[in-house]
């Protein structure tokens, strides 16, 4: 019976893409049957298109949440993408003829509840089959046995031989073989329904891994009832550019190969007929890239290597050296014997950093258009590589230019980079400023990868543009917070990725949450980031009125909560008094908020003695800076706190609070520290000691410049000259000084 | 007692003429000019393996690949520079690829301060030169000159150690592959086969660093130590049997669980770790190389073999451990304590006579 020729391959194998196109060209088909989705063959068309550069990949993906996807991609030593091409060339039809995309991913989703042992399998015979050989790995045993096979014959029987025993091997083991046989049904079935449309069967080539050739040969074509019963999910497809590096990976269908640029330079040097150049050029790249970065190659290192390459090669009994004899011989002759010295360039030189390219408009999702479109729009285009680099973004105007556009070119650029971060697309990273609080400023660090378009397609369920869908993710993402500080976040990032309308959604959210939100702390730092905003949006050219009446809402609020709020123990203290300093700092920067509401509430907390005295003593020292408090009242002031009588650390404690702030000009006000040595001169023995405690933790964070300064005050006042209170403070501590110190170690706590 | 068997160590190619001579036998490859078999065979000769019902004894243990990188090297002719840790078996691979492949490992050149150029070219026999003049008879020649005249390869020890001119005079013979005898008015081109296995002590760069020019001549495979424990354990018990049966030790062989002590402890101390990564160890100034496992063991065995029992005990190798680890008494004495009780004291019931023995010896 004459028989569809059934052609085995390995994906991502240029031996096996350079043996099929022959076998094509014997054969002459009328039709061609390619394994992959049967619903992706409109794909092909593009695929082959004359712009469209290899390395590219079909995905398919859900369209419900979580966005599930299933990759195929295509180098340009890919046997299917060979065979399309020469389906295109000979204006002979060509489909796949694998189960529709939906079908995978339903199965795929299946799979992920019952684990996958497939992999593990034919890894351990792969590994065993190498071990036998004698070879590294499974890669260098496929290499030396398939890749260099130029011979006129015998390459396909060896390969479906190889995939039948591997068969031999695996079969019935797991799961996925479950969906082998599901599969090979259905391929069966198209390749019958093929023969029934009346092709001649002998004039039909089947490209299959050739794993599958055997059970093509065998298997009972699936009924129509079976292929009803089919599981399948809702998804569309689209197509995007890979890189090499990702192939490199070996991530997606078919895995992939670690060595992607390697292998097209042996699937030209098969083109070109001579297998042997890719010797040549293997290790001619490595010396180039070696002299680039300045490491001194010659050629007549070239030659050893070569020849070096070809006598390894010899040892196995292979006439072309494979990847592994190349780079043994590149490590010997050009890197002294130590891998580390050519890694670079065997990187460079074995994964290359190519990426695939693809036309405007063809067969994308309509964000990954406006992907593209803004980026060329934007200038950005040079970024799209596989290699990171960096961007520097200066948001204010240009003056001088002609157009809008260009005079806020990098704010554009700015909003559609944090619209990218938005919906965590791993296109653009944002990096430390430079300058600190300069907020023209912003540093990103690009960088284009397979898997930044594949979260571009999953962000496809958000929306059409990369703006429509961050304002839908912003939202959604509004919806779900649960405390200011997040709604905060949110009208931030909006306003960053300049959405004023997102901006109106979260601030309404923000509001609602403020009504019932009683923490001070969170709403000063909330109060502080909007405060940020109005006073910095001019520079995004946002209009910050929207954000007047909440940052007033909040400021109110804080000012009728903090009294009571001050009222804590020494732990909450820090957090009050670092509130008290953002609403500070948001008070002096506007206008519109009730300055004296704030310096009322600032004296009530100076005033009262019933609450945590480092907060009072914080508010005294706003207070003193913004020259509320006179030089009379502060001293009146630190008389009463620090008096004889009042627990010591509730004394010290007032003073950290004071000293938390404007140091400068405590330290040069000595009347205060005369009080202060008055204070002490007051204590008894065991009282000083107690004080001395509290009073060495108010200081601690004081640096030493300020604390040489503090004793230089204390000596004036004691009548000593600041070269012995330099001599007192510098000299090694005598026996007796250190153990009074180590005395203070012992000092009880326990009542605090 | 047979006039072989008084030698303390013979050379490589004596040592294992059966299996040199069954390689021979049995080779069906093309054998390149100038040496006595294939490259294959030699490969199986260092690597093991079986030939014709003779089993051969692998040489080297661990990594094949650069086995086949050096035999390939010297299949095109190249010189062969072998580069690694003291103690990695340089100058061992360098003796049997040498025995393999010319049947003759005795062609070498020890690198001292003390090597001149004499060394690698010629000299001469001076009553005779200054009796009769200049002639053929009158000069000696180098191990160099010999193995360039019959197409052989010579070998040449710690390369690095010359002094820079002597490793000059490597150059032009290895680019032009003649040797000019200006006295004689002649010229001595070398055989095919012709070729050099250096070896060089990663430790003693800076002594006498090889300069570029060499070094471009040569291709440089750089020899790790045992990638683990079990080829480690394997090499040191394969040399230590060697060893005790040349040497009479009237010992028995170090037990499995005594091989497995030293080579972790040597392990742990080079890699700067505890094998299971866990724990940070203090290296010793020391080298602690696979050859000073296998020369301990051989110790603990005179040792046991000469005062004690016929077996080792934890003292024997509590002694030999002192020696190979303690080079400098101060700084190696204080990482050795330190390894003592921060690990092995740790160890539990197992190492705890080997601990206790180790700690008498470090109060």
């Amino acid at each position: 019976m004459r028989q569809p020729v059934l052609f085995g391959v390995r994906h991502l194998s240029p031996g096996a893409a350079w043996q099929l196109r022959r076998k094509l060209d014997e054969v002459k088909p009328e039709l061609i049957l390619v394994e992959g989705p049967s619903d992706l063959s409109d794909a092909m068309i593009s695929i082959c298109h004359p712009k469209a550069k290899p390395p590219l990949a079909m995905m398919a993906y859900t369209k419900e949440s979580p966005v599930q996807s299933i990759l195929y991609p295509f180098s340009v030593y890919s046997p299917e993408y060979q065979a399309i091409l020469w389906a295109k060339e000979h204006a002979c039809p060509c489909r796949f003829m694998d189960l529709p995309a939906g079908v995978f991913l339903s199965l795929q989703r299946r799979r992920q509840v019952e684990p996958d042992r497939e992999r593990t399998t034919t890894d351990s015979v792969y590994n065993r089959l190498a071990e036998l050989s004698g070879d590294e790995d499974h890669d260098t045993f496929w290499e030396r046995r398939f890749e260099h096979w130029t011979a006129e014959d015998g390459y396909e029987q060896a390969v479906s031989e190889f995939g039948r025993q591997l068969r031999g091997c695996t079969m019935g083991v797991n799961l996925e073989d479950a969906e082998t046989v599901i599969r090979e049904a259905y391929m069966k079935r198209q390749i019958e329904s093929a023969i029934q449309s009346g092709i001649a069967p002998e004039r039909i080539v089947c490209v299959c891994g050739a794993y599958h050739v055997e059970g093509l040969e065998s298997m009972e074509p699936m009924t129509e009832e079976e292929v009803r019963a089919l599981p399948s999910v809702n998804c569309s497809s689209t197509l995007m550019p890979y890189s090499y590096y990702r192939l490199s990976t070996r991530a997606g269908y078919g895995a992939g190969n670690k060595a992607p640029a390697y292998f097209e330079l042996l699937w030209r040097a098969m083109e070109e007929g001579n297998l042997e150049a890719a010797t040549y050029w293997y290790l001619t790249r490595i010396a180039n890239f070696q002299r680039q970065y300045g490491n001194m190659t010659s050629s007549a290192e070239v030659i050893e290597g070569v020849r070096l390459a070809k006598s390894l090669a010899m040892l196995r009994n292979d006439t072309v050296p494979c990847l592994q004899d190349l780079r043994d011989a590149a490590i010997t002759c050009m890197g002294h014997g130590q891998f580390s010295e050519i890694a670079l360039a065997a990187a460079d030189t074995e994964i290359g950093s190519t990426i695939g390219e693809l036309p405007e408009g063809i067969s994308r999702t309509s964000i990954q258009d406006d992907f593209y479109r803004q980026l060329s729009q934007l200038r950005l285009e040079a970024f799209k590589s596989d290699i990171a680099k960096p961007l520097d973004l200066d948001l204010r105007e240009k003056l001088g230019v002609q157009s809008e556009r260009a005079a806020f070119m990098d704010l554009y650029r700015s909003m559609f980079l944090h619209r990218l971060r938005i919906l965590r697309i791993d296109f653009a990273q944002v990096g430390q400023n430079r300058q600190e609080r300069a907020t023209w400023a912003e540093t990103w660090t690009l960088r284009w990868t397979p898997e930044a378009e594949i979260q571009i397609v999953e962000a496809a369920l958000l929306g059409d543009t990369i703006a429509s869908a961050a304002s839908f993710a912003l939202r959604e993402r509004a919806e779900a917070s649960a405390s200011i500080s997040q709604a905060t976040e949110i009208v931030r990032d909006a306003f960053l990725c300049g959405m004023p309308e997102t901006v109106a959604y979260a601030l309404g959210i923000l509001q609602g949450l403020a009504i019932d939100e009683a923490a001070v702390d969170e709403m000063a730092r909330a109060a502080e980031q909007l405060s940020i905003l109005i006073r910095y949006g001019d520079l995004r050219r946002l209009d910050p009125s929207p954000l007047q009446p909440l940052v007033s809402q909040l400021f109110v609020r804080s000012c009728l909560t903090l009294p009571s709020a001050c009222n804590c123990d020494a732990a909450a203290a820090n957090s009050l008094t670092d509130a008290m300093e953002r609403l500070n700092t948001v008070a002096l920067h506007h206008e519109f908020l009730e300055e004296d509401r704030w310096i009322s509430v600032l004296l009530d907390i100076s005033d009262r003695d019933d609450l945590n005295t480092k907060c009072s003593g914080f508010a005294a020292a706003i207070l003193l800076e913004r020259g509320k408090i006179g030089e009379e009242l502060l001293s009146r002031e630190m008389a009463r706190r620090l008096s004889r009588g009042i627990p010591a650390d509730l004394g010290a404690g007032w003073f950290e609070g004071l000293a938390k702030k404007n140091r400068l000009s405590l330290i040069a006000r000595l009347s205060l520290w005369r009080q202060l040595s008055e204070y002490l001169d007051t204590l008894d023995e065991g009282e000083f000691r107690r004080a001395l405690v509290f009073l060495r933790r108010a200081f601690a964070d004081f640096s030493p410049k300020e604390k040489n300064d503090v004793a230089e005050n204390l000596g004036e006042i004691w009548g000593i000259s600041p070269l012995e209170v330099a001599d007192a403070v510098m000299r090694e501590s005598t026996q007796e000084e250190k153990d009074l110190l180590e005395g203070l170690r012992d000092f009880d706590f326990d009542d605090i | 007692m047979a006039e072989q068997e008084k030698i303390q160590r013979l050379p490589a190619e004596q040592m294992f003429q059966k299996e040199i001579q069954a390689l021979m036998a049995a080779e069906r490859d093309h054998i390149p000019t100038g040496w006595k078999m294939s490259p294959k065979s030699v490969l199986t000769y260092i690597t093991g393996g079986t030939v014709g019902g003779t089993v051969i004894t692998p040489k080297y243990v661990g990594n094949r690949r650069l086995v086949e990188i050096a035999i390939s090297t010297l299949v095109t002719d190249r010189a062969l520079l072998l580069i690694g840790d003291p103690g990695t078996a340089k100058s061992w691979l360098s003796e049997h690829l040498a025995a393999a492949i010319n049947g003759d490992s005795t062609k070498v050149v020890q690198g001292t301060a003390g090597t001149t150029e004499e060394h690698i070219r010629y000299s001469w026999n001076y009553a005779m030169l200054i009796a009769k003049g200049p002639s053929q008879d009158a000069m000696l020649k180098s191990p160099v000159y010999r193995a360039m005249e019959t197409g052989s390869i010579a070998r040449i020890e710690e390369i690095s150690r010359c002094a820079s001119e002597v490793q000059d005079a490597l150059i032009s013979i290895l680019s032009e592959k003649r040797l000019s005898v200006p006295e004689l008015a002649m010229e001595v081109p070398a055989q095919k086969g012709f070729s050099i296995i250096a070896t060089a002590n990663t430790r003693d760069k800076g002594v006498n660093d090889m300069s570029a020019a060499l070094k471009r001549r040569f291709n440089i495979v750089v020899l790790p130590a045992p990638a683990d424990m079990a080829t480690e354990m394997e090499i040191v018990k394969t040399r230590v049997a060697q060893l005790s049966e040349g040497f009479d030790l009237n010992a028995a062989l170090p037990e499995e669980d005594v091989v497995e002590k030293v080579v972790t402890i040597f392990r742990e101390l080079r890699g700067e770790t505890t094998l299971d990564g866990k724990q940070k160890v203090k290296a010793p100034s020391g080298v602690l190389s696979t050859a000073e496992a296998i020369s301990l063991l051989a110790n603990s065995m005179a040792l046991a073999g000469s005062f004690g029992s016929g077996v080792i005990t934890d003292e024997d190798l509590a002694a030999g451990l002192q020696g190979a680890v303690v080079k400098d008494e101060e700084k190696d004495g204080l990482a050795w304590k330190e390894y003592l009780d921060a690990v092995m004291k740790k160890r539990g019931s197992r190492w705890l006579p080997l601990y206790k023995a180790c700690k008498e010896l470090n109060p």
